[in-house]
Parts: structure tokens; C-alpha cells; sequence
């Protein structure tokens, strides 16, 4: 079974993270809110509709993972194809796919087959080809799969775009750092079963860990204040500690009476990806 | 507009794979020839001389030969009808089988292709219901199937009208016939194809039913053959699987039957074996589309 009692709400305008580990069970989910595979039980509303509602699918835009376009077309027959598909009329899709087709940079490309498309511009041309429609539900899986760093940031700004627009995004990504950067909730799931879900702020919020960043001194002066201190230490050329604020001040009084100069103190938060294996190495011990 | 998308893709993909094209220029070739290479003269209805390429072709009493011959000994009273019947008949059995044969070949992988992972969730994420989809991707399969055929009936039976002044209707017609044809194997086709997926399966199994067809008219036709097999069960059985494939099947033989009397004018179809493989076809095509509706992808 590939999704087991699996309770999930995503409210409208927000953009939400699917995390997991391969076979996790993300792209099935998707699967079964678009209608592309069918539960064996259970039942999912997509738009306030029984998921597969086709007529619903108007509304909806999806980059599937290893997305292919028909060989034989060109970029922009791509898109006109897909519009079609999508139910735009002629003037609609004319205007939409040039508009598209200038945003993700491909004007140039329009008339060259896909299939000699390298894998960045594919990613690209997949998110003109969501966003056609102006979906009010955006699915995207992997959709900086295999994109370099530029080629992600784009896709970032796109999203962002749709996102101030007023679209729900539902994202699954291995790339915690992109999640983390977009989206507003996200639930991890492993093996067919959700583990954790939040909002990113919440899952994380700065725990009671700090970081001094100060100018580089010697060694020495830092360890002696770190011995001050039960839970510091030196890491990376500052010091970091376990401790409430009253443990921070005296830290801070030790490094000052070492002569260290202090530039900053950061209280320390998990990133996703902390989050993601802490949950992870949690479920697995469970 | 959904459905439009969908019949002009496919046509588009079937252009490309040049399978297609490569059909469309061997009847273009035909066509050409005989509309530069073939020069008539009819008189009351009757070939009075005929030439192909240069070489005159002459005869009297019902024996003609290419290479010239007295003047105004005409073609032992062939007629212009008979001419224009002959070099369809030999279109129809020269071309009818390139046609269907590059076609199986050319929309085989229709159906395998749009099953890839990556472009069926594509697909199925737009707001086209499963049998919609589906049935539009055979149809345009078809419909290029049929352009092709009526491309060649249509081109080969206008030149000849132009060049004799006898246009033979019989002569399209047994190209939608073959068409009808066609449109049951190719039911068949798209069921292997959503069924297993792959492409060559298709385009095998295809050619066993098509081989199959042949095999078991001759013993439907003919009522004694039964009697050489020894034992009630053992003959009830074989009678049974010959009847039942014969009936399951689309009948290839009473289609190249009723194309060619529609050509010579003689008898029409074979209503029983024409509406009896429109019905498997139909069958075929149901199950395709029954199955491809409820399957996970």
C-alpha cells in the first residue's frame, strides 16, 4: 500500500511542501488528487470537488517528474497543444503562450523540436506549460529536478509570482532548501505515512541555542570562555551554546573578559533539512 | 476543442514517424506515373491505343503486347471500363495491403507512446475525461489511415476518368471498405497496446489475428473438412474454435472480397462479414477503452 491513513488539509493560497524519501509516497498522493490513479479507499476533495473531478482539472496546472512532451512538436507548439487541452480558446492561449514563452525565456526556442531540448529549458517550458491556464492549484513535482542553480532561482521567482497571485501550490521537492524558501506549511511523509506537519516557521523556530559570531581571536581565549560555560563550544571560529539568556550573558561577560570582540549573537534555529532528518531518524526509531 | 487537440497531435506524430510518409509517397509515385506515363485513346467506349511510358501497347482478339503494332488495330476490344477496372484491381491488391500494413505499423506505438510515463500523467491531468482521450487517439489513427486510402482511391480513380472518361465509384468506395477494415484491426491494435503496453506485442499480435483470419475462412467455408477428424469431442471442439475465431476476428478475406466486387461491379459487400467485424471491432475497442479508463497510472 502505497499511502496508509494519510489526514492532510491544504488551505487555499498556500504553497505546501511534500517532503519525503524516495517511495514515500508523494507522487502517488498527486497522483490521486489529479484522478491518475485511483485510492483503494479513503477519498480526497481537490477545489472542494471529489478528486479526478475532470471539469475541475481546468483549474488545476501540474508538472509531473520526468514530464515528456510530444517529440514531434515544437516549444511552442507544446504550449498550444497543451491549451488546447486545457480548454483556452484561440485569442486566450495566442496571448498566454507568447506572454509564457517570453517569461521563461524560451522565445528563442519556440520553433526547435523538445527533443532537442536540454533539461533546464524542458523545466522551464514545464512551468509555462502549468501555468498556462493560470491554475488556481499549481502541483508540481520535482520541478527543479536536474536544473542549475540560475535555471532554480527562475523557477523560484515564477512560483513566487504565482504565489502573490493568489495560487495554491502544492510542491514536492528533494530540495529541502527551496521548500523551506517557498513554502508556507509542509508535511513529511515516509513510507505511505505522514510523520510531522507544520507551518516551516513553526517546525523551525529558534530553540534555546545560540551562535556568537566574533573576530577571529586565539584559540585559546575562546576555550577558556567556553570552559565558563557548560554546552559551548567553538565551532566554525565562533562559539555556540546550549542555554537560556542567562547563560548567553555569561558567556558573552567571558568572551569580553578574554578581550574577544563579538560581531554577532544568532539565536539558532533548525533548518528544514535538520528538521526533515531529525523526523526521519524519529520515525525510524519509532 | 479538447478532442480537435488530441486528432491533431496524432496526426502530427504520425507524420513524423515517416512511416506514414513514406506511404504517401509510394501512391504519390503511382500517381504520377500514371498520370505522365499513361496516354490513352478511346473510341465508342473502346481503347483504340494506349501507351505507358513511351511503348505502345497494341493488340487484337483479346491479345495485346506492348511494343507497337499496326495503327487502328486497337486492343482486341478492351473496353475503357474494363481498362480503368483492371489497373484498380491491381492497385487494390498492390496497394490495399501496403496501406493497411504501413498504417498497423505507423499507429501501433500510438497508444504504447501515450502510456510513457511522464506523458500520460501529462494527459490525464487535462480536463478530458479517460474514453474521450482514448477514443480520440484511435480516431486519429484512423482518420490518417483513411485519408491514405482515399488519397489513393480518389487520386488513382480521378486520373484515370481524365485520361479514359470512366470514373469507377466502386473504386472509393472499396477504399472506405478496406478503411472499415482497417478500423476493426486497428481496435484490436489499441487493445494489446493498452493492455501490454508495448508497441511490438501490438504490431505481433496484430499480424497473428490478421494471419489468423486468413487461416480460419477456409475452413468456415468449407462445411466436410470436420469429417476428417475422428471423435465427437475432438471435432465439436475444433469446429468450435474455427467458428468462434472466424466470428471474433476481423474477416480480411470477405473485406478483400467485397473491395474487389465494389470494384468489378459485381455483387456489393458482404454485409454479414462487414457488420460482424464492425461488431468485434467495437468489442475490441470497448474493452481498450473499459480498461484504459480504470487502470492506475
Amino acid at each position: 500500500m502505497a499511502l496508509r491513513g494519510l489526514d492532510l488539509v491544504v488551505p487555499r493560497g498556500q504553497t505546501f511542501g511534500l517532503l519525503g524519501p524516495n517511495g514515500a509516497g508523494k507522487t502517488t498522493l498527486v497522483k490521486l488528487l489529479l484522478g491518475i490513479a485511483f485510492p483503494t479507499s479513503g477519498k480526497a476533495t481537490v477545489l472542494g470537488r471529489p478528486s479526478g473531478h475532470v471539469p475541475t482539472r481546468r483549474r488545476i496546472g501540474y508538472l509531473p517528474e520526468n514530464h515528456r512532451y510530444p517529440p514531434h512538436l515544437t516549444g511552442e507548439q507544446v504550449l498550444h497543444h497543451f491549451g488546447r487541452l486545457s480548454g483556452l480558446g484561440r485569442p486566450e492561449r495566442t496571448r498566454r503562450v507568447e506572454a509564457l514563452l517570453k517569461r521563461v525565456r524560451m522565445e528563442e526556442w519556440r520553433a526547435v523540436r523538445v527533443h532537442k531540448y536540454s533539461k533546464g529549458m524542458m523545466q522551464r517550458l514545464g512551468m509555462a506549460q502549468a501555468i498556462l491556464n493560470d491554475p488556481d492549484l499549481l502541483i508540481l513535482d520535482e520541478p527543479t529536478d536536474g536544473v542549475d542553480p540560475i535555471g532554480r532561482r527562475e523557477i523560484r521567482d515564477l512560483l513566487l509570482e504565482q504565489k502573490q497571485r493568489g495560487a495554491t501550490i502544492f510542491l514536492n521537492s528533494h530540495l529541502l532548501s527551496e521548500v523551506e524558501r517557498l513554502c508556507d506549511r509542509v508535511a513529511i511523509l515516509r513510507e505511505g505515512a505522514l510523520l510531522r506537519e507544520g507551518s516551516v516557521s513553526d517546525l523551525t523556530r529558534p530553540q534555546a541555542a545560540w551562535r556568537v559570531e566574533v573576530r577571529p581571536a586565539a584559540a585559546e581565549a575562546l576555550q577558556a570562555a567556553c570552559r565558563r560555560v557548560p554546552g559551548a563550544g567553538v565551532v566554525q571560529g565562533g562559539v555556540e551554546m546550549s542555554g537560556d539568556a542567562g547563560a548567553l550573558n555569561v558567556l558573552i561577560d567571558a568572551l569580553r573578559g578574554q578581550g574577544v570582540e563579538i560581531l554577532s549573537v544568532v539565536p539558532r534555529r533548525d533548518s528544514l533539512e535538520d528538521v526533515f532528518v531529525k523526523v526521519l531518524n524519529e520515525g525510524e526509531a519509532a | 476543442m479538447r478532442i480537435a487537440a488530441i486528432l491533431i497531435d496524432t496526426g502530427r506524430e504520425l507524420l513524423f514517424r515517416k512511416t506514414i510518409v513514406v506511404y504517401f509517397g509510394v501512391v504519390t509515385l503511382v500517381l504520377l506515373f500514371f498520370a505522365l506515363a499513361l496516354r490513352t485513346d478511346v473510341a465508342d467506349g473502346v481503347i483504340s491505343t494506349l501507351s505507358v511510358a513511351g511503348l505502345e501497347a497494341s493488340g487484337s482478339r483479346g491479345a495485346f503486347r506492348l511494343g507497337g503494332a499496326p495503327a487502328g488495330a486497337g486492343l482486341g476490344g478492351l473496353t475503357a471500363e474494363d481498362f480503368v477496372r483492371y489497373v484498380q484491381l491491381g492497385a487494390a491488391f498492390t496497394l490495399y495491403p501496403l496501406a493497411i500494413l504501413m498504417s498497423i505499423f505507423a499507429t501501433a506505438s500510438l497508444v504504447p507512446r501515450m502510456l510513457e510515463k511522464g506523458t500520460i500523467d501529462l494527459l490525464l491531468s487535462k480536463p478530458i475525461g479517460r474514453p474521450a482521450l482514448f477514443a480520440s487517439r484511435y480516431l486519429g489513427g484512423l482518420l490518417v489511415a483513411t485519408l491514405n486510402l482515399l488519397y489513393l482511391t480518389c487520386g488513382l480513380g480521378s486520373i484515370l476518368a481524365l485520361k479514359t472518361g470512366v470514373w469507377n465509384g466502386g473504386f472509393v468506395w472499396s477504399g472506405l471498405v478496406m478503411s472499415l477494415y482497417f478500423a476493426c484491426l486497428l481496435a484490436f491494435v489499441v487493445l494489446v497496446g493498452v493492455w501490454l503496453r508495448s508497441t511490438t506485442v501490438s504490431v505481433m499480435i496484430t499480424a497473428v489475428l490478421f494471419f489468423a483470419s486468413l487461416i480460419v475462412r477456409w475452413p468456415h467455408g468449407n462445411r466436410d473438412w470436420p469429417l476428417l477428424i475422428s471423435g465427437r469431442f475432438a471435432r465439436f471442439t475444433a469446429v468450435g474454435m474455427v467458428e468462434s475465431l472466424y466470428h471474433a476476428l476481423p474477416r480480411t478475406y470477405d473485406f478483400v472480397q467485397s473491395a474487389v466486387a465494389l470494384i468489378r461491379h459485381e455483387g456489393g459487400l458482404q454485409w454479414g462479414a462487414v457488420l460482424g467485424s464492425a461488431l468485434s471491432g467495437t468489442v475490441a475497442l470497448g474493452l481498450a477503452v473499459v480498461h484504459f479508463s480504470r487502470r492506475d497510472f
